[in-house]
Formats: C-alpha cells, structure tokens, sequence
C-alpha cells in the first residue's frame, strides 16, 4: 500500500510539474509569436515622438561647418526643421521651396536648418552647390534626430515656434500653402 | 497554491486543455507552418572587406558558377583633382572624404568567405559611385566572367539625375572602361544585372526619361556576354517608385522573367508588384499585386522588395512596409506556388522595434530553404543586421542578430556558395563606414 501511495504520489508530481511546464509554454506561445507589432512598437518605444502643441524634441547637431546647435540654440526665433537627403527624389523636388524660405528668412525673422538623414558631407556638399542651397545644414550621424523626430522616410518638415513648441509638421513634401500655415502656426511672418 | 490541490481526474483534464491550448496557439502563430522553429545558422566571426581607411560601403556579393565567392563594394577616393595626397591627410582626421569620388572593389575567395584576394579596381575613371539603396551589382556568365552596374550622378551632380554604367571582365585580369547604358542622358539609376540561362545578361533599372507624369518606369535592356547590346533601352512597366531597388528571377531556361518592385499609385500608397515575361524579358503582363499593405506616404521609402525562386518554381518576396498604421511596420514576406499568378497572405518576419525604415534581403538555398537578412533597431536604438530561415518544410527559424555596430548596420546582401551562406552589410559610425561579411556553412 505504502508503495502504491508513494508511486500515486510521483505520478501526481510529475502532473504537477507537466502541468506547470505546458501552462509555462502555452502561456509563451499565445503571448510570445502572437504579440502584434503594436504592442512590440509600444514596448520598444518608450520615448514619444514629435506632438503638435508640446516641446519639440531635442537634437544635438553639427553644422556642415562645424558649428554645434541644438533646438535650444534656436531659442527666440521660430525654426523651419526639414529634413532631407541629397538621393532623395521629392526632397529635391521642394528643394527650391525650402531655399526660397531661407532667403525671406531675415524678413519673416524665422531660422529655417536642413537635417541631411543617411547622407555624407562630400554629398552634401556638393548638394549645396550643384543646387545653391543658401540655409544652414548638417548631417544627422548614427540617424539619432531623424529616429527621434520619428521620420519614415525624408522628406519632413517641422515648424517649431520661438519657444521650442513644436507647431506643426508635414510628413512627405512641402507645398507653398502649407509652408506658408506652418510659419503662420509659429507667429514668424512669412513673405509669399 | 489552490491549484495544485485539484485531484488526478482535474489534473489530467486540465493537462488534455493545455495540451490543446498549446496546439491551437501554435497554429495560430505567425511564424512556424508545422510548429517547430528550424535549427539556428552557425556564423563565423566577422570579416572586414576592403582597407578600413576608405571607408569600404555597399557590399554586394554573388558566387561564380566555378564556386568562388566575389564581392563588390565602395571605397571613398581621392578628390577629382590631382591632389591625391589630401585623401589621405583627410582620412586621417577620421571623417569621411570631402569629395563624392568612389572606387568599385571587387575581391575573391576561394574558402568561403574567410579569405580574400587583394581588391581589384572595376572602373578606371574616378566616377561618384553611388551606394546605399542605389548600390553597384555583379554578375557572373556561365564561363565565369564578371559583370557590373553601377550608378553615377548625372551631369550637374543630381544623384535622383543619374545614369547607369557597365564594365566586364576584360579578359587580361582587368574590366574593360565603363559605358553608360541608358540613351537618355541624367535619367537613370538603381540597377540590377542578372545572368539569364539563355546566355544572356538582362539589366533593369529605374528610369525618369518620361519625367512627367510621375512616377517613373522600369527599363530594361539585353546585353550579350561579349558587351555587345542585344537591344536598346525598353519600357516594361511604369508606376515604380523612384527610390526603391529591384529584384529579379528567372525559369524556363530565362524564357520566364519576373520582375519585382515597389508602386506607386496617385494617392501615394506603395505596395509591391510582380511582373512576368514570358518571352525571356522582351515584354512583361499586368503586374501582380503582392501585398495590399495601403502605406500611403509621400516621402521616400528608399527600400525596395528581393525577390527568389526556388527549385519547385516558388517565387519567395521580402519587403518593408509601415502598412495602414504604424503598427503594421514591419519586415514581411510572401509566397507564391503559381508562378506568380497569385500570393499568399503576407506574414510577418519580424516588427519594427521602433519608428524606422528597414531594409531586407532574401537568397533561396538549392534545398529550398528561404534566408531572409534584414535590419532592425536594437534597445539602444541602433540599426542592427537580424536574420531567420523559412525551411523548405514551411518551418520558421528563430531571428538571429548578426551585427554589433556600434552606430548602425544597415543593408544586408546575402549570397550562397556551394557549401556556405554569406551576409554582408554595410557599418557607420558617425562620418566613417565599413564592409562586413560574415558565413556560415550549410547543407543543400
């Protein structure tokens, strides 16, 4: 009896443990392959990206010339952010948008900075002449601003008023109007 | 605790449901057609191409069909100026070469990737090579010899302007001087160039000769062995998108081509298509769509699909896509067992683990095993290589982090050997950039 007993027992124990090791694994399977890239996006990124009406995330940037800036060395002007790449079709495509802004830059007391994303500073240089390309620029190294700006794909622009709130941004090539709505949003005074 | 006081009978109802439990859970995983995860690919160690003050970039590898392994990839030169000497003092400051000139590299190995020859130069002018997406391509003919495309800014610097060069294997150990191939000046880029079975090279690329309406189109043209053209530039599609890569595959002995690359449509939404010929390339049917993944975005993707063929005619495709919402974002991949007519619901190879483009590679092994490379960030935010299989089985292996950049890896290259599988990437780390390869045997 003794000896059934303690078999009755093992075997309940392995029930036990098998029991626990399938829950364990069931558990794991539902929750592991299963897990949308919605909650796999939300665990991954705890950091918020750019949202209208709060501060504009912060970057540490080197000008083509070597001059360092961040959002914060704007300070007092509204910035026009854009990011761009010279290999890229509509960034040339509103290029001369964006130059066009600069040059008025003085008059509409607005800053307006280019973020050249998965680039190199002999392209870029050439760039900026082959295209006379008159605004500030740098190159964003290791992808650090373009990944917190939350950017798919250049080019975007981000209108950023005097206080460092984020105004306004355009995912996807600049048109004239909506240029002209972002620097309204930032109280700069644009010229049409 | 309570749990654990339930009787057999309980126990072993509670057993019978989880076993079904886990059966139904592994059903209905995205990943793992008959459950199981295949055994992971054993990589060696790193192995640097090219001389690491030039910064080496966009590697590109394929296997000649006597079993040697070549690789093409970048290097930064000298200004265009005689002053070659700046090169050097520049490099030596660590920051990138002030001027766009690239050198195209090709390199051999005869062990599978662990050792290399010394790197041969493919152009002989000083040319802006360009890389990235856009990067040059090798084939090799049935006898061996080499074949390369390239990509050079047009004739004011526009890089989206570009055309498309071509040299060979001269035959003396050298390539013969490049020439351009689109008739259409300042018109073309992303070329690819593949060996037809028909003895035959087919080369297609991205063209914006018709500028206006937008996009752009997909050209082609056929070039023989010995470097003569077979045709002139043709359209074989229009809708492309202008910043994404190509893939391309062949059957029937190159009478069946197929052709994949990424739309897009008027409301700016990006998803992938298949083209077929039938008549070796000359002409192409309504392309297939391969995913209705709806990413509407107005910006440049910059990644395009790959594309592979296995021994029972299955056509294999990878892609990026952010889908209808950033939750979608992903690495994906799709099937198809009808020769293109239709594909299987796209499955997911692996999430975006942050707001972030990715870049992906497939190479289908003689056994049918699919190998699918791809980038993606890793908790500190940098771009990393990962990497899983599709065996021919349908079994899914587990995702395998090849790199450990410490800035970003980026733009994996597969490749197979006759015993062994190979990825490549590209590395940067602030304005400096290096070419990596790492292998792995395997049994096909």
């Amino acid at each position: 009896m003794k000896i059934i007993k303690i078999a009755a027992n093992v075997v309940s124990s392995l029930y036990r443990r098998v029991f626990a090791l399938l829950l364990l694994f069931a558990s794991i399977n539902a929750a592991g392959p299963q897990a949308s890239a919605a909650q796999l996006l939300q665990q991954a990124s705890p950091r918020p990206g750019p949202t209208i009406g709060r501060a504009a995330v912060e970057f540490q940037l080197q000008t083509l010339e070597g001059k360092s800036i961040n959002l914060e060395s704007y300070r007092g002007k509204p910035l026009v952010l854009n990011f761009f790449a010279s290999w890229c079709d509509p960034c040339r495509d509103e290029m001369p948008l964006i130059n066009e802004l600069a040059g008025n830059s003085d008059k509409g007391n607005y800053r307006v900075l280019g973020v050249a994303v998965e680039d190199s500073r002999a392209a870029l240089d050439e760039y900026k002449k082959e295209s006379h390309l008159i605004f500030p620029m740098a190159l964003d190294l290791n992808n650090t601003v373009k990944r917190s700006y939350r950017i798919f794909g250049p080019p975007a622009t981000f209108f950023i008023d005097a206080q460092g709130v984020l105004r306004d941004m355009v995912l996807g090539p600049l048109t004239r109007e909506r240029a002209l709505d972002g620097l309204g949003k930032t109280a700069a005074a644009p010229k049409n | 605790m309570k749990l654990f006081s339930f009787d057999r009978q309980k126990h072993i109802a509670i057993y019978l449901a989880c076993g079904l439990l886990a059966a139904c859970s592994a059903d209905l995983a995205p990943f793992g057609e008959s459950g199981g995860r295949a055994e992971p690919v054993r990589f060696g160690a790193e192995i640097s191409l090219g001389s690491a003050q030039a910064n080496p970039a966009a590697p590109f590898l394929r296997a000649a069909p006597n079993g040697r392994l070549f690789a093409v990839w970048t290097e930064d030169t000298a200004h265009r100026g005689p002053k070659g000497s700046e090169h050097a003092a520049h490099h030596a400051s660590g920051k990138m070469a002030p001027s766009p000139m690239r050198n195209l590299l090709l390199a051999a190995s005869t062990d599978g990737g662990t050792t290399w020859s010394s790197a041969k130069r493919i152009n002989r002018n000083n040319e802006a090579i360009q890389a990235e997406e856009n990067g040059p391509k090798i084939a090799f003919s049935a006898d061996d010899r080499a074949y390369a495309v390239w990509s050079i800014p047009g004739e004011k610097g526009d890089k989206t302007r570009a055309n498309i060069r071509f040299a060979m294997d001269d035959g003396k150990g050298g390539f013969s001087a490049a020439r351009t191939l689109n008739e259409v000046k300042d018109t073309a880029r992303f070329p690819i160039i593949e060996f037809s079975p028909d003895g035959n090279l087919l080369i297609a690329w991205i063209d914006r000769r018709i500028d206006n309406p937008k996009p752009r189109q997909l050209y082609l043209m056929r070039v023989s062995t010995d470097g003569q053209a077979l045709t002139k530039n043709y359209s074989a599609g229009e809708g492309l998108c202008e910043c994404c890569k190509l893939g391309m595959a062949f059957a029937d002995g190159g009478k069946t081509v197929y052709l994949v690359d990424r739309q897009v449509n008027e409301k700016q939404i990006r998803n992938h298509m298949l083209r077929k010929s039938t008549d070796g390339g000359a002409s192409f049917g309504a392309p297939v769509e391969i995913s209705d993944d709806g990413w509407q975005v107005g910006s440049c993707p910059h990644s395009g699909p790959s594309l592979g063929r296995d021994s029972r005619g299955w056509l294999h495709v990878s892609w990026f896509t952010l889908g209808r919402s950033e939750s979608e974002a992903g690495i994906y991949y799709s099937v198809s067992k009808d020769g293109g007519k239709s594909f299987a619901p796209r499955r997911l190879v692996q999430a975006n683990t942050a707001p972030e483009v990715l870049y992906n590679n497939l190479a289908v092994g003689a056994d049918d095993t699919v190998y699918l490379a791809w980038t993606n960030l890793d908790p500190e935010n940098r771009a990393q290589i990962f990497f899983r299989t599709i065996g021919a089985d349908g079994r899914w292996g587990e995702i395998q982090q090849l790199s450990r950049a410490k800035g970003d890896a980026s733009r994996p290259m597969l490749a197979l050997s006759k015993k062994n599988l190979h990825v490549a990437w590209t590395e940067t780390d602030g304005e400096t950039s290096r070419a990596v390869l790492r292998s792995a045997p395997i049994s096909q």
